[in-house]
C-alpha cells in the first residue's frame, strides 16, 4: 500500500497535466470549423490529419533531416570532451559543472546572442569580410546551417550528460587490460571502450534528436524562408491562426512519431540509461 | 495610374461596413468561447436574424456608454503599442522615458505603463482573443490596431468598448478630416487615429546596387542580393497587388492569385530572408537586409534620429496606406482614464512631441506649422543641425502629403465574410509558411 | 614446447614503448584542448551578453555595434516597462513550482526506486515519456486542455505547467539515488528505530537529501529558463524568457543582458556553494 500512497500526488499530477492534456488534444484534433465558421465541433475529422500529413509533408521531413543531423554532430562534439572527463580528468564534477554553466541562462538569451555573434556584419563576420576572406554577400543567418548549428548548440548537455553518464560507469580497469591487449589505443577504444558507450550513445540519440524534432524557436530566430520547421507550424496555427483542430492534429503526429521512437528504445535498451542521464543533470 | 481619390471617406466602403451581415458574429458567437458583452443586435443574429444594415454598426449597441465610463479615472493606464511609435527621451541619469507620458501625469496624476510589444496584428490578436472572448480583462486599457480584418473583428463581436463621444474635446476640434469618420469605423465610435503610414521599400544604401524603384527591384539578386530582403508578411498580399496595378480593396480571388504567383517567383529568385512583423527594422539597422518592405515612420526615424544610411522609398507602383487606431478592449480596468489619454494625443502641441520623433502622419491639425516653429527655435538656440532636421520633417511628404502623393496610395483588402478570409490564407500563407 | 616462463618473456615496460607516446599526446593535449575549446564554445554567447550589457547605445535597443564602456544599465536595470513585472513572475514561478514538483516528484521517485509493485513497469515508461517528449507537444497539449475547460492563461496556468513537467525529473534523480541505497542501512535503521516512519526520517531521508536538493536545483532551473511551454499556456503574462523573446523581434533592451548576467552570476555562486557543501559532506 505504501508505494501507492507515495505515487499517488505525484500521479494525480502527472495524470492531469500530462496524460489528460495528451488526450484532449487527440480529441481537439477530431474537431472541425474554423474560429470564424462557427467554433469547433466534435465531428472525428480524421481528415485533418490527412491534411495535415499532405501540407506539411515538407516541414516534418526537414524536422526529422535536421535533427538527425543536429544528433550526429552533437555526438562527435560530445563525445571526445565526455571521454576525456570521464577517464582521464582529475576533477571531473569541476569539468562538468564548467560544461553546463552557461545553460543556466535562458536558452532564449543564448540563441539571441548567437544571432549577434553571427550576424552578417557581425564580429564574426565582419572583420572576415572586410579581410577578403569572405565574399561581401556570405552569411550564416537565415540559412539551414545557423538553424542545425544553433539546434546542436543548444541540445549539447542533452547529449553530453548521457555520454558521461555512461562512461563514467565504464570500469577502468576494463580500459587497463585493453592497454595491456591492444597494441594501438585506437583499437583499444574500438573494441572495448566504443561497445561499452554504445547504451549512452543511444540514450544520447533519444534525448537530444526526440526533442530537437520539435524544437522552433531556433528556426525563428536564426533561420529564414525554407528552414521552417513543423514546430512553427504547430506554434503557429495554435498562436497566431487559432486553428485548434489542425494544430492538435499536427501535435499528434509528432508525438506519435516520437512515441514510437521512444517505445522501440525502450523496448530494447531500457529507459535506465536515459533515466540515470536526466538525473545527473541535478 | 489612374489617379485615384483620396480614399479615406470612401463610400463605397463605408456602404460595405454598414451593410454587413452579423453572420460572422453570430458564429463566433457559436465558438464556445463565450462572448463578452451581450447585445441586443447580437440576440438578434443568435436567433437569426439578419441585420438589415443602417445606422448602428455591427456591434456596439449592447455597451451602455454611460455604464462604461461612469467613476472617476483609476490611477493608472495602461498602454500596449507598437514600437518606436512614441516619443523617446534619455534624463541626465541616462534613464530613458517617454517625455509625452511624463507631461500627462502632470497633467493628470494619472501614470501610464506603456508597452511597445505589439509585433504584428495577427500575432496580437493571436494572444488576446481567448483572452477577450472568456471575458477576462487583458491587462491594458488601450491597444492599437491596424484598420482592416482584426479592427473589424474586434468591432463586431464586441471585444471593444465603444467611445465615449463626449470625451474628446480636443479630438473633435483638432483631428483632420481623414481620421474623422473614417470608412471602416463610422463615427469614430470604436477607435480614433494614432498615427497614419505607408509601406513602401527601407533600403539600405550601401548594400544595394543601384537604385530600388520598384517592386521587382526586391526578386533581383543582381541588385538587391541573395537572401537579404526582407518582406511584411501580413502587408505584402496588398502591396504587390498595389504595384500589380490592382486596387486591393476591388480584388478578388483571380488578382490574389496572381500576387501570390509574384511572390513565389519571389521567394524562387533567393532574395527572401525572411517574413517579418515589426522585427525587419532591427534586421535592416544591424545590417542583415538590404532591403526590406518597410513601414515610413520606422525608417524615417533610423535615418534621421539614428544616423544609419537608409531610405524610404515609395515604389512606382505605390505604396500601402493604413491607419492605426487606439482602442479599448472590453474588461479594460480604466476606460475613462483611457479615453483621458486618448484625447490628450490630439492636443496640437503633444502630438508635435510625437510626430517629431515617431515621423509618421499626424491625425491632428497644426502639427506641421509647430514643427516648423520648433525649428526656428531651435536655430535661434544654435541647433542648427538639429533644426535642419525639424525642417525637413515638417517637409516631408510622408508626414504631411499632398494630393498628388495620395494618389499614388491605397488602402488594403478588408474581407468580410469568412470565407474570404480562408480563401486568402490558403493563398497567401503557404508562402511565408513552407 | 615448454611453456615460456614469466622471466622468459619480456614485455616492454609501458612507459617505455612507442606506442604509448602518441596516446600521451592524446590524453594530456589534443582532448584537454578541445575539451577547453570546447568549454569556450559553450559559453561564448555569455562573454557576449556579459560584454553587451556595458554597452553605450544611444538609443535603449541593443545593436550590433559597441559604441563604447557605459554603466547605465547596470544603474537602471528595472527601467524597461514589462520587463520588471516578467522577471519578478519568473521568479516567483520557479521556486513555487520546483517546491511543489519536488516534494510530489521526490515521493514518487522514492516509490519507483525502494518498491516493487503493480504497475511499476507502465508508471516507469510514463516518466520515461514525460522526460523525453518533445516541448512543443507538453505545451500544445496543455493549452489544448486549457482551452477545451476554458481556463484563464496566466499565472496559474504557468505553474501548474511548470509543475507537471518538473516532477518525472525530480523523480528519477530521487529515484536514482534510492536505488543506490544500501538496504541494510534501512535495515539496521529498523532495528533501531521503533517505526518505519522515524527509520525514514531518521536514515533514509539525510542518505538522500542531496537527490532531492539537486532535483530542487534542476525544477527550478528549468522552470525559470522555460520557453516553449510556458509559450503556449501564459496568456498575456510574461516570464522573464517570454519577455526576452518578444523584445529581441524588435531589439533587447541591454538590461536583458545584464539580467542574464547576474542570473549568470547566481549560478556561479550555486555551483561554488554545492561543490563546497558536497567538499564538505566527504
Amino acid at each position: 500500500m505504501v508505494p501507492y500512497y507515495l505515487l499517488s500526488p505525484g500521479g494525480l499530477f502527472l495524470l492531469l497535466f500530462f496524460l489528460i492534456p495528451l488526450a484532449l488534444m487527440v480529441y481537439l484534433s477530431l474537431k472541425s470549423g474554423g474560429l470564424l465558421s462557427g467554433g469547433f465541433s466534435f465531428s472525428w475529422e480524421f481528415s485533418n490529419y490527412s491534411s495535415a500529413l499532405g501540407q506539411y509533408r515538407p516541414q516534418f521531413l526537414r524536422s526529422l533531416t535536421y535533427s538527425v543531423i543536429v544528433t550526429i554532430a552533437a555526438l562527435l562534439l560530445a563525445y571526445p570532451m565526455t571521454y576525456w572527463i570521464a577517464f582521464y580528468a582529475k576533477r571531473k564534477s569541476t569539468w562538468l559543472l564548467l560544461i553546463l554553466l552557461p545553460f543556466f541562462v535562458s536558452f532564449v538569451i543564448r540563441t539571441i546572442q548567437w544571432k549577434f555573434i553571427l550576424g552578417d556584419n557581425g564580429p564574426i563576420i565582419g572583420p572576415l569580410k572586410n579581410l577578403g576572406l569572405l565574399s561581401d554577400d556570405f552569411r550564416v543567418l537565415a540559412t539551414p546551417f545557423a538553424v542545425v548549428a544553433g539546434i546542436t548548440y543548444n541540445y549539447l548537455p542533452f547529449t553530453a550528460l548521457p555520454l558521461y553518464v555512461a562512461l563514467e560507469r565504464i570500469d577502468k580497469s576494463l580500459i587497463e587490460a585493453a592497454k595491456d591487449l591492444y597494441s594501438s589505443r585506437w583499437e583499444s577504444f574500438y573494441k572495448v571502450v566504443w561497445p561499452l558507450s554504445l547504451p549512452g550513445v543511444f540514450a544520447a540519440f533519444l534525448l537530444t534528436f526526440v526533442p530537437a524534432t520539435g524544437d522552433y524557436v531556433n528556426s525563428s530566430l536564426l533561420g529564414g524562408p525554407g528552414t521552417t520547421m513543423i514546430g512553427n507550424i504547430i506554434q503557429e496555427k495554435f498562436l497566431v491562426e487559432l486553428d485548434y483542430p489542425e494544430a492538435a492534429a499536427l501535435s499528434v503526429i509528432l508525438m506519435i512519431v516520437m512515441l514510437v521512437l521512444a517505445s522501440v528504445y525502450a523496448r530494447i535498451l531500457g529507459t535506465e540509461d536515459v533515466e540515470r542521464a536526466a538525473g545527473a543533470q541535478a | 495610374m489612374n489617379k485615384r481619390e483620396r480614399s479615406f471617406t470612401d463610400p463605397a466602403a463605408m456602404q460595405r461596413v454598414l451593410g454587413h451581415r452579423l453572420t460572422r458574429r453570430s458564429m463566433l458567437k457559436g465558438a464556445g468561447y463565450g462572448v463578452a458583452g451581450l447585445s441586443l443586435a447580437s440576440f438578434l443574429a443568435a436567433c437569426g436574424g439578419d441585420d438589415g444594415g443602417g445606422g448602428s454598426a455591427a456591434g456596439g449597441d449592447g455597451f451602455d456608454i454611460g455604464e462604461i465610463y461612469a467613476g472617476e479615472a483609476g490611477d493608472t493606464v495602461n498602454f500596449t503599442n507598437w514600437p518606436f511609435y512614441l516619443d523617446q527621451a534619455k534624463d541626465k541619469d541616462g534613464n530613458v522615458f517617454n517625455p509625452s507620458l511624463k507631461q500627462f501625469k502632470e497633467e493628470s496624476g494619472i501614470t501610464v505603463n506603456y508597452e511597445d510589444t505589439i509585433n504584428s496584428n495577427e500575432e496580437f490578436f493571436g494572444k488576446i482573443q481567448p483572452i477577450l472572448a472568456g471575458g477576462d480583462d487583458p491587462g491594458f486599457d488601450i491597444m492599437v490596431i491596424t484598420n482592416g480584418r482584426y479592427f473589424a473583428i474586434l468591432a463586431e463581436n464586441g471585444w471593444v468598448y465603444p467611445l465615449d463621444p463626449n470625451r474628446r474635446p480636443n479630438f473633435d476640434a483638432n483631428a483632420t478630416t481623414w481620421a474623422k469618420d473614417p470608412f471602416y469605423d463610422p463615427g469614430n465610435q470604436f477607435g480614433m487615429a494614432w498615427q497614419s503610414g505607408v509601406t513602401g521599400i527601407g533600403v539600405n544604401r550601401k548594400m544595394v546596387n543601384g537604385e530600388v524603384t520598384k517592386l521587382d527591384d526586391l526578386a533581383n539578386p543582381d541588385k538587391v542580393g541573395r537572401g537579404l530582403v526582407g518582406m511584411l508578411e501580413f502587408d505584402m498580399p496588398d502591396f504587390v497587388m498595389i504595384n500589380l496595378g490592382i486596387d486591393p480593396k476591388t480584388s478578388g480571388p483571380d488578382e490574389w492569385k496572381e500576387a501570390a504567383a509574384w511572390l513565389q517567383m519571389q521567394k524562387e529568385s533567393g532574395t527572401v530572408r525572411a517574413y517579418y512583423g515589426n522585427d525587419y527594422l532591427a534586421e535592416v539597422q544591424s545590417g542583415n537586409l538590404s532591403a526590406s518592405m518597410a513601414w515610413s515612420g520606422d525608417i524615417l526615424y533610423s535615418e534621421v534620429w539614428l544616423l544609419y544610411d537608409m531610405g524610404f522609398v515609395v515604389p512606382e507602383g505605390g505604396a500601402l496606406l493604413w491607419i492605426d487606431n487606439m482602442m479599448i478592449p472590453t474588461g479594460a480596468k480604466n476606460p475613462v482614464g483611457a479615453m483621458e489619454v486618448m484625447d490628450f494625443y490630439y492636443q496640437p502641441k503633444v502630438a508635435t512631441m510625437v510626430s517629431e520623433w515617431v515621423l509618421y502622419m499626424t491625425p491632428v491639425d497644426g502639427v506641421k506649422e509647430l514643427i516648423t516653429k520648433d525649428a526656428d527655435q531651435a536655430v535661434e538656440d544654435g541647433y542648427k543641425g538639429y533644426a535642419n532636421k525639424l525642417y525637413q520633417t515638417a517637409k516631408s511628404d510622408y508626414l504631411f502629403p499632398d494630393e498628388e502623393f495620395i494618389s499614388h496610395t491605397s488602402f488594403g483588402f478588408d474581407p468580410k465574410t469568412d470565407e474570404e478570409i480562408e480563401e486568402w490564407d490558403s493563398i497567401f500563407l503557404p508562402i511565408s509558411q513552407s | 614446447m615448454s611453456i615460456a616462463t614469466p622471466a622468459q618473456v619480456t614485455l616492454p615496460k609501458r612507459s617505455e614503448a612507442p606506442v604509448n607516446e602518441p596516446r600521451k599526446r592524446w590524453t594530456r593535449f589534443i582532448l584537454p584542448t578541445y575539451t577547453v575549446l570546447m568549454i569556450l564554445y559553450l559559453a561564448s554567447p555569455i562573454f557576449v551578453m556579459i560584454l553587451y550589457g556595458l554597452n553605450d547605445i544611444p538609443g535603449d535597443r541593443q545593436t550590433p555595434k559597441f559604441w563604447g564602456f557605459t554603466l547605465d544599465w547596470w544603474k537602471n536595470v528595472f527601467n524597461i516597462q514589462g520587463l520588471p513585472e516578467a522577471f519578478k513572475n519568473s521568479l516567483i514561478i520557479a521556486p513555487v513550482s520546483a517546491a511543489i514538483a519536488t516534494v510530489v516528484g521526490a515521493l514518487f521517485g522514492l516509490a519507483l526506486g525502494r518498491y516493487r509493485f503493480r504497475g511499476i513497469g507502465i508508471i516507469g515508461f510514463v516518466i520515461f515519456l514525460a522526460i523525453a517528449v518533445p516541448e512543443i507537444v507538453l505545451g500544445s497539449s496543455l493549452l489544448s486542455m486549457f482551452v477545451t475547460v476554458n481556463a484563464p492563461l496566466g499565472m496559474g496556468t504557468i505553474l501548474v505547467s511548470h509543475i507537471g513537467f518538473s516532477i518525472a525529473f525530480v523523480a528519477v534523480t530521487v529515484r536514482a539515488r534510492v536505488q543506490g541505497l544500501d538496504r541494510n542501512l534501512e535495515d539496521a535503521a529498523q532495528d533501531l528505530f521503533a517505526t518505519p516512519i522515524a527509520a525514514f526520517f531518521k536514515v533514509t531521508l539525510p542518505l538522500i537529501a542531496p537527490a532531492i536538493l539537486a532535483g530542487f536545483l534542476l525544477a527550478f532551473v528549468l522552470s525559470l529558463d522555460d520557453f516553449v511551454i510556458t509559450n503556449f499556456v501564459a496568456g498575456q503574462t510574461n516570464t522573464f524568457p517570454l519577455w526576452v523573446f518578444g523584445a529581441q523581434r524588435i531589439g533587447i533592451p541591454p538590461q536583458v543582458n545584464v539580467m542574464g548576467t547576474l542570473l549568470f552570476a547566481a549560478g556561479i555562486v550555486a555551483a561554488i556553494a554545492n561543490v563546497v557543501a558536497s567538499r564538505r559532506r566527504k
